[in-house]
């Protein structure tokens, strides 16, 4: 079976959904609110599953084919015949780019079928999901495209997605009049324009480098010159290929920092919660932000190059190592910060900008197939978390208007004396006003505790496996030792903070009135809840381990299910298992490194005590009220509540680039470029010109010509007229005596 | 008796009145007196055709003679009636007093 050629379907139908929602949908819901939600937003959910069944289809296809990546051209983008430059528009179907494809469309369906049920009553109903289809479409170009432009592509694609979609509710302000949602979606952007800018120079250096932006071209060259030790060629200098990979890695870590969240352009994530939490939960927790991740597992090559050739940064680092450390710190800062926030959504937030650490520490290890282990099961588990606290959010709101309701049938028609309407704005996400919702929201309950338990690593579920895959990475080699402790510690905080949380929102009594009369969401939004959550329980079967090599060996072998279906093996047609030596490619098998005893019970028996620790020690009976400091709130750890690198940027960073701004508008524009070269050098010089073009050559040249010929003439004139005497004597006189000349010139002169 | 009167005396006769011409239209005030002037440097010059026309035996001096005559009489009856025209706006014909064309 080949379905390669159904591949640009996973393109064309969310673009058909984009059309729709986009250009049918508003009159639709104008004319049956009900009916038009219903039709609008199963139509952007159909499309986004036909995508997905297009991705299995595909799957399947690669399978028949031996794995063998399919590069399927849709057509020339970029074509200029004299450069011998040509960039097709085509779609790379490999086992990296259909795992991943299978991660969006299927998470993005069951999100998709979510909001319907959380986006209803919106009056920007449709507007929502051709964002939604739009961002699907542009999350499939990133990870299906066959070159690093169409990656990017994708990726500026998904930047303004998430940019549209964080200020969806643009027109929200606070009670300051600041219209922090249109702020946040601003503050997203702008972060990642930074990251662009080195995405962008690493492309620039790459196509220099090679000649192309093709992944099988640029791989394929790029280990050919390694193998034989070429230099790369700049025209004006030259450099070696392990230092102009390590440059092209570095900037390649500095634009996953921003899609991806790490260090130190992480600040913009937690602000993007202010879009509505489908969008938390599709973009920035399982797909777009795992992007960055994306990004470093396909240029596998270029990484393993750069950490084979000995390069290093300022001789400090090399940049894999580079990108590890950035991982494994962001994950402990992330899960730090975790603990101080009340908002149900940033604890979540920051706990993604933990776990994407996780992954990116991991692809720094080179341990690629752990990474995508863990980008994959964690779409599963955070997509759960992000929309169990949407139903959370969802009942609290609910019970919100249940009581307000409630208060004016009690009160009759004085609502002046409403208890409710003096009190301060209630904010439905704020975990302090939570509490005992165990029973309110049974269903919500059980899936997030699967969630978070998935979060912690708690066995068997699925965040379980892939967690401690990295960690065993790390243990395994020597000089990953500080990352192996760094990303345990970070996953203490995980289990810790997922605690907090829990006890928060469930446990204890309620400590809001809103809390008491919440209610369980509908089924529209429990029933995906419910298959993330069976999901999120499995997915570690993707990766199963195979406790000794011979094990593994003999189930491939065998071709059994598992062996075949297990991520390691199906990930090793998109990243070659090989290790390079400084002197070139000396290609050798890596062991796969399966999940290890010690290291397993370790983190997990850490990540139970961390649990307990929350829930039975820290929380176990406060906050009693909603005012109620946290218990934590006095320890050193409350440091990090103001740690965050977004008051450095506010304060620090830009004003003084607001000031260098400055500088540059009036000194260098105005008064160097305007004043000086304007007026000085250019208008000045030019006036000088044009006057003497006017006053001395026009005026006293040209003009002094004609009318000194008049004058001369007049003058001339004059004085002749003088001898015009009128008196016939002189004339006579003047004819006698010219005869007398002439005759005198004959006589004495001519006829001699 | 041989002739004693050579062409040097009709010339030198010649010259003596074409002077004694010149001279009165330069120096004389009066309009006629100028007009008798100019007669007289005509002839002066008819006086040389003549004789050289007697010395050298040709005769197309003698021709040219009558010409003159002609074109000085026709000559003379214009300037008469351009005097007696002036001297009737005028009451002169003192030259000194026509400088309408003065410059």
């Amino acid at each position: 079976m080949n379905a390669f050629g159904l591949a640009p379907l996973i393109l064309i139908l969310p673009a058909i959904g984009i059309l729709f929602s986009g250009m049918a949908g508003r009159r639709i819901i104008a004319a049956d609110r009900h009916a038009g939600e219903r039709i609008v937003g199963w139509f952007a959910s159909l499309m986004a599953l036909g995508a997905l069944v297009v991705s299995v289809l595909l799957l399947f296809s690669l399978q028949s084919s031996h794995y063998h990546a399919e590069i399927v051209p849709l057509f020339t983008w970029i074509d200029i015949p004299a450069a011998n430059f040509t960039i097709p528009w085509a779609i790379q179907v490999d086992t990296l780019s259909v795992a991943m494809m299978l991660v969006v469309t299927g998470v993005g369906s069951l999100i998709h079928i979510y909001a319907i049920g959380y986006m209803h009553g919106d009056p920007n109903f449709s507007r929502f999901f051709a964002y939604f289809n739009l961002f699907i479409f542009f999350m499939l170009i990133l990870v299906s495209g066959s070159s690093y432009l169409m990656l990017f592509v994708g990726w500026e694609g998904v930047g303004l997605c998430s940019f549209l979609l964080i200020s969806f509710w643009f027109d929200r302000v606070d009670k300051d009049g600041v219209a922090m949602n249109a702020n946040a979606g601003r503050k997203a952007f702008v972060a990642n324009r930074v990251g662009d800018f080195a995405m962008l120079v690493a492309m620039v250096l790459t196509f220099w480098t090679f000649g192309s932006l093709e992944y099988d071209v640029v791989f394929g060259s790029a280990l050919e010159m390694f193998a034989s030790g070429q230099v790369v060629e700049f025209g004006l200098f030259s450099a070696s290929l392990g230092g102009v990979l390590t440059a092209v890695t570095a900037l390649f870590l500095m634009g996953a920092a921003g899609k991806s969240a790490q260090i130190p352009l992480y600040v913009w994530l937690p602000d993007a919660m202010a879009g509505p939490t489908p969008v938390s939960a599709l973009i920035h927790a399982a797909t777009m932000v795992t992007s960055g991740i994306y990004l470093i597992v396909r240029s596998n090559v270029f990484f393993e190059i750069a950490r084979a050739s000995g390069a290093q940064i300022f001789g400090l680092i090399s940049s894999p190592d580079l990108v590890a450390y950035t991982g494994a710190l962001t994950a402990l800062l992330a899960g730090l910060i975790a603990f101080t926030q009340f908002d149900v959504k940033k604890v979540l937030a920051y706990s993604t900008v933990s776990q994407l650490g996780f992954m990116v520490a991991a692809a720094g290890m080179g341990a690629y197939v752990a990474a995508m282990f863990h980008l994959i099961t964690h779409a599963l588990f955070k997509a759960l978390l992000f929309l169990s606290s949407g139903s959370v959010i969802h009942g609290m709101e609910h019970g919100h208007h249940h009581l307000h309701d409630h208060g004016h049938d009690a009160h009759g028609d004085s609502h002046a004396h409403d208890a409710h309407a003096a009190e301060a704005p209630f904010d439905p996400q704020d975990m302090r006003t939570m509490g005992g919702l165990r029973d309110k929201m049974r269903i919500t309950f059980w899936v997030y505790m699967i969630g978070t338990l998935a979060l912690a690593g708690i066995f068997p579920l699925a965040g379980f496996w892939s967690k401690d895959e990295i960690l065993a990475h790390a243990s395994k080699n020597a000089g990953f030792l500080p990352i192996y402790v760094m990303l345990s510690l970070a996953a203490i905080c995980t289990a810790f903070y997922m605690g907090r949380q829990i006890k928060m929102i469930f446990f204890g009594r309620p400590r809001h009135p809103a809390a008491e009369h919440a209610t369980e969401s509908a089924p529209l939004m429990t029933v995906p809840l419910m298959i993330l959550a069976g999901l999120a329980t499995l997915g570690g079967l993707l990766n199963l381990p195979f406790f000794s090599q011979g094990a593994y060996k003999a189930a491939r072998a065998a071709e059994s299910f598992g062996a075949n279906l297990a991520l390691e093996h199906w990930l090793e047609h998109s990243i070659p298992a090989f290790e390079l030596t400084r002197e070139g490619a000396l290609q050798m098998p890596i062991t796969p490194t399966w999940l290890q005893f010690d290291v397993a019970l370790i983190s997990t028996a850490l990540a139970l005590a961390a649990l307990a620790a929350a829930v039975y020690g820290v929380y176990r009976r406060k906050p009693e009220t909603a005012v109620e400091p946290d218990p934590l709130q006095r320890t050193p750890i409350w440091w990090f509540a103001i740690l965050p690198l977004d008051t450095l940027y506010m304060r620090g960073l830009i004003p003084l680039f607001n000031r260098f701004a400055a500088w540059l508008a009036d000194v260098i524009d105005w008064a160097f470029w305007h004043d000086f070269v304007h007026d000085n050098l250019i208008r000045d010089i030019f006036v000088g010109f044009a006057n003497f073009a006017s006053d001395l050559l026009d005026g006293r040249g040209v003009d002094g010509l004609v009318n000194g010929a008049g004058s001369f003439t007049r003058r001339l004139a004059g004085a002749i007229r003088l001898s015009q005497t009128g008196y016939v004597r002189n004339y006579a006189l003047s004819i006698f005596l010219g005869t007398v000349a002439l005759l005198a010139y004959f006589l004495l002169f001519a006829l001699r | 008796m041989p002739s004693t009167v050579t062409i040097d005396w009709y010339v030198t006769l010649s010259v003596i009145l074409f002077t004694i011409g010149a001279l009165g239209v330069l120096l004389r005030r009066n309009a006629i007196i100028i007009f008798m002037s100019v007669e007289l440097m005509l002839n002066s010059a008819n006086l040389l055709f003549v004789a050289f026309a007697r010395h050298l035996a040709d005769l197309d001096g003698q021709v040219l003679v009558f010409f003159v005559i002609t074109v000085a009489a026709a000559e003379v009856a214009v300037g008469l009636a351009l005097i007696v025209a002036i001297f009737r706006t005028k009451r002169s014909i003192n030259i000194d007093e026509i400088n309408l064309m003065k410059g």
